[in-house]
């Protein structure tokens, strides 16, 4: 008897685990701010970190969390995409642009109370730079040559060839007190907050930081509340839990905000794009003839339309249009079957081949690969759906190019570059191009550069060096309560200084 | 007469799903890749239950899932049941330290489980229908294996045995004439009881994404996928849930009827 009703109860509370987590109140009341209590702004998010340390694998979490929040780079990313100065007062670049010398602003402190000195950016940059750093963006840095401290304002950056985009590439460099033990799950930053608590699992709360150097911000602390599904955290916003969503990715949930007085959604720039990445290595995708037969067998609008409800937008290449070289090249590899077929007859595989899709498991992919199995089998190839782990990805695919192709989404901007690279885990091997992206990077005005990578682009793009799906949105819904916020979400950062709750 | 009623009820319910698994095999309303439905339509007209987000029949998904669901159960049915019974009738013939230990092994394979197991063997294989049975299959070979054993030892105990081993039968022919006839009732119920906690514990690894890899369509992974979407098509959530209920209600109502109809003692007094 009691193995009976034991089967029935597990098969109803499965049925309903899919019901029940889209339940949830229908009140739109933010936390309630009473009078004379400190404002702190409520954010949820699906990223936790996985540390502190975003020269550790610390990930986007710890972007979103801590960057422009609680660590300062010498100069700022904003949200408009524009460079702008912020612990470096200025600059100055040599003639033959191999010399930087940056300066200082002066009194700035870090959230232990010790002054902020040039060593400390050289002892920064260089923990970049370090064998041992995981830093995504440690590549870009190369270039550098040494980093010198004259004296307390000042810091010499010595390249080894020229890098135009030295000054935003340094918008990463978080400055850290090299004294700070343990920045895995403590900090020691210049930012307007100072971390107060990180509940593994739960949340991880900012206080604003009274010796901050700058403008007071617009509130007085914020708490970043992780979820690990998009529904509980709807509900969260829906019940007054938290105040924003960072980033949704959800769109059937956006039914439950449009309309009502109660919330805002703002559609911005995203810069995450999914990718169909062939390994570009072996056959058959060394060939770029069954590459784009590839991209144009996959109806891209259908898919995005499908996953997004009709957010986002598609792309020709790897440029986002917020970067500076963006080009419309969504006509290069148009959706068209009978084009897919004969392209791929005349690669010599009239009859379709078999391949091994190694799909991530978290959404979208799971979704797509589902999808792009069934529009390739309409071209006679049969795609073998390999479904792995986030840890797996970056053994099997990134690290052993262990793969014939495989789902991901790529998050930061100007990150064309890497197909200059052919040890990139995609393996593009294009001469022309590596020279483009080379010399872009020493070009001398930013028009040169931009005409440079903007020629790079199209050479992917002709290439099919990958099957670019679509743009993901960039939506953010927050209580209507809420101004301030940050809506474009670029590289995945979030900064919570100007967010004002009335 | 209750014990036929239920035992009626439960087979009707699962030879619904039975028909629906066979009538996929020859005849499905779509093809399960056509994605050509429109994303998320209502039920009704064109699409009987609505379509899920990449615009596939959802009826013709949980047609296929039908299959999936039975496979997995009847597939780790076998393979617990094999495992199980013969680890439980050498631990049933065992004696003294040899029992002590084999209990013991069984005892530590129950209380494992099921889903860690399941994850274990899916991270040493890979996520496939095979791997499921697999897993399902031996975690629940430990609870066969206690039961068969315990079965065992009493029907060896009866004077039966001794009186057709002193005749001069052979331990194999004394298993397969008097052991195997006795412990089966008991053991077929129990096995019954398995194949819904197998259906069920399929419908968890699919909804982990541990199951068969997309896009075969179990109907944990449909749930899983209508998650995000309940509010705004509830079917696609619905449908499988009720579908889940069905089988595993029908299976054990057979289960349950079996029992009666099997016990004397029980048919009697009723």
């Amino acid at each position: 008897m009691t193995s009976k009703f034991a089967g029935v109860v597990a098969a109803l509370a499965l049925a309903l685990a899919a019901c029940g987590s889209g339940g949830g109140g229908t009140t739109g009341n933010g936390a309630p701010s009473g009078p004379g209590t400190a404002t702190t702004i409520e954010i949820g998010s699906l990223y936790e970190p996985q540390n502190l340390d975003n020269t550790a694998g610390g990930g986007q979490g710890v972007t979103e969390a801590f960057n422009g929040n609680v660590y300062e780079g010498l100069f700022r990313l904003t949200d408009a995409g524009k460079v702008e100065n912020l612990l470096a007062e200025g600059y100055d670049v040599s003639g033959d642009g191999l010399t930087y010398t940056f300066k200082l602003r002066r009194g700035v402190t870090f959230h232990s109370g010790k002054a902020l000195t040039a060593a400390d950016v050289k002892a920064s940059i260089e923990r970049v730079l370090a064998e041992d750093s995981q830093s995504a963006r440690k590549g870009n840095l190369k270039v550098i040559k040494s980093v010198e401290a004259p004296d307390d304002a000042t810091v010499v950056v010595r390249l080894s060839s020229r890098s135009i985009s030295l000054v935003y590439n340094l918008s990463y460099v978080w400055i850290v007190n090299p004294a700070a033990k343990d920045l895995a799950t403590g900090e020691d930053g210049t930012g307007p907050y100072k971390l107060e608590a990180w509940k593994r699992g739960s949340t991880l709360s900012l206080r604003r930081f009274p010796g901050y150097w700058g403008a007071r911000p617009a509130n007085d602390g914020v708490v970043f509340h992780y979820f690990t599904e998009a529904t509980a955290l709807n509900n969260a916003l829906l019940t007054g839990a938290v105040d924003v969503i960072t980033s949704e990715q959800s769109p059937d949930a956006l039914s439950q905000f449009t309309g009502n007085p109660d919330y805002r959604i703002s559609e911005g720039h995203s810069t995450t794009k999914l990718l169909l990445a062939f390994n570009d290595r072996k056959a058959p995708f060394d060939k770029p003839l069954v590459r784009k037969a590839v991209a144009s067998a996959i109806d891209d609008a259908k898919l995005l339309q499908s996953v997004w409800a009709g957010h986002g937008s598609l792309i020709g290449s790897m440029v986002p249009p917020t970067d500076p070289w963006y080009e419309d090249l969504t006509s290069l590899d148009p959706y068209d079957v009978e084009l897919a077929r004969k392209e791929l007859a005349e690669a010599g595989y009239p009859k379709g081949f078999r391949f091994t899709l190694d799909t991530p498991n978290y959404d979208p992919h799971p979704t797509a690969a589902t999808f792009i199995k069934g529009e390739l089998a309409k071209v006679g190839i049969t795609v073998d759906i390999n479904v792995i782990t986030a840890d797996e990805w970056y053994t099997k695919v990134y690290k052993n190019r262990d793969f014939a192709a495989t789902l991901q989404e790529h998050v930061n901007d100007r990150d064309v570059v890497w197909y200059g690279d052919p040890d990139f885990y995609w393996g593009y091997d294009d001469k022309q191009v590596t020279a483009w992206v080379k010399e872009a990077e020493q070009a001398r005005t930013a028009d040169e550069q931009t005409a440079l990578l903007k020629k790079a682009n199209r050479k992917i793009a002709e290439d099919a060096a990958s099957d670019w799906l679509y743009l993901y949105p960039q939506i953010v819904v927050a209580s209507s309560k809420l101004s301030g916020y940050p809506v474009n979400g670029l590289n995945s950062q979030f900064y919570a200084y100007g967010i004002k709750k009335s | 007469m209750r014990g036929r009623l239920t035992f009626t009820a439960g087979c009707v319910l699962v030879a619904a799903v039975l028909l629906v698994a066979a009538v996929s095999l020859v005849w499905l309303p779509y093809d399960p890749s056509d994605t050509t439905g429109g994303r998320l339509a209502p039920p009704g007209g064109e699409h009987l239950l609505g379509t899920d987000k990449l615009g596939r029949d959802l009826l013709t998904q949980l047609m296929v899932g039908a299959r999936i669901a039975l496979t997995v159960g009847i597939g780790s049915v076998l393979v617990g049941g094999l495992i199980g019974v013969t680890a439980g009738l050498l631990a049933g013939f065992a004696t003294r330290w040899l029992d002590d230990v084999l209990s013991a092994a069984l005892d530590i394979v129950i209380a494992f489980p099921t889903l860690l197991l399941a994850m274990l063997v899916v991270a040493a294989r890979e996520a496939s229908l095979g791997s499921a049975v697999l897993a399902i299959g031996l975690a629940m070979s430990g609870v066969v294996a206690r039961l068969t054993r315990v079965l065992v030892k009493q029907v060896l105990t009866q004077d039966y045995i001794t009186a057709s081993r002193t005749s001069g039968t052979s331990w194999p022919r004394v298993v397969a004439e008097h052991v195997l006839p006795n412990i089966a009732p008991t053991l077929l119920v129990n096995l019954a009881l398995q194949l819904g906690l197998a259906v069920l514990a399929e419908a968890a690894l699919s909804y982990l994404g541990l199951g068969p890899p997309p896009p075969n369509a179990s109907w944990g992974r449909l749930l899983q996928e209508a998650q995000a979407t309940v509010l705004t098509a509830p079917t696609g959530a619905i449908a499988p849930g009720v579908l889940l209920v069905v089988l595993v209600v029908g299976v054990n109502l057979v289960a349950d009827g079996l029992r009666d109809l099997a016990d004397p003692t029980r048919r009697r007094s009723r």
